[in-house]
């Protein structure tokens, strides 16, 4: 690798760490609406804020090298993007994001 | 030295192309959170660029786009959007504006600055 490379992936992996209180506010949002799905109990609000959640999280975790976490948040946009989701996919998908971001030691 | 102008809502993405196009390209940074402090920022920095979101609160990247054409001093800086919907209809959407390219998010951030000059034809 580079130096400039090197420098670029010690200083992403900085940003990784830095960023984190905002990723997890986007998953907590993805949560709530997988909660208040299964309950039969999804806002139109909280399904548009759990939407948005999942598009920016498709458009940011790949950068990090999260290619999978990108893939499960992009079927999640998706899904959320329907009326009434289907709360039986929301919820493993909501779970394999989460599982997604965690850094391979 | 190159100088790029980035426009986005989103302050991770603002940070890591930033970070990218400096340390891999040494190129300037020059950035803006929203469509109209873009429009100030091109105004008064000139950048040889501009990368700039599609979804933004506000005034989108589209909008804001339309109002640089408008603009006899920005006019002619070429536009990239950068999105993160990959649908055909989208791009061709995006190509009928005028822009000079369309990039996708999430982008990797080691070629970040290799795709802008692809894009725009820059060989240095």
């Amino acid at each position: 690798m580079s130096e400039a490379a090197d420098k670029t992936a010690a200083l992403l992996a900085k940003l990784w760490v830095k960023i984190q209180p905002i990723v997890e506010e986007r998953m907590v949002v993805l949560d709530r609406a997988s909660q208040a799905a299964a309950q039969g109990s999804l806002s139109e609000e909280l399904r548009l804020e759990a939407r948005s959640s999942a598009h920016k999280l498709a458009g940011s975790l790949g950068m990090y090298g999260f290619d999978e976490g990108t893939r499960v948040a992009r079927e999640l946009e998706l899904l959320l993007g329907s009326a009434a989701p289907d709360p039986a996919r929301l919820s493993p998908l909501v779970l394999e994001l989460r599982a997604s971001v965690v850094p391979k030691s | 030295m190159r100088r790029i102008l980035i426009i986005d809502d989103e302050d991770d993405i603002r940070e890591v192309a930033a970070l990218s196009l400096e340390a891999t390209a040494g190129w300037e940074i020059v950035a803006a959170s929203s469509g109209a402090e873009g429009i100030r920022a091109a105004a008064e920095h000139k950048p040889d660029a501009i990368l700039m979101d599609v979804m933004m609160p506000g005034m989108d990247g589209p909008t804001t786009f339309r109002q640089m054409q408008q603009n006899p001093a920005i006019s002619r800086i070429p536009v990239l959007l950068l999105t993160a919907k990959v649908q055909g209809v989208d791009q061709r959407r995006f190509a009928d504006l005028g822009v000079a390219g369309v990039l996708f998010k999430p982008f990797d951030p080691m070629t970040l600055a290799q795709q802008i000059s692809h894009a725009l034809g820059w060989k240095d």
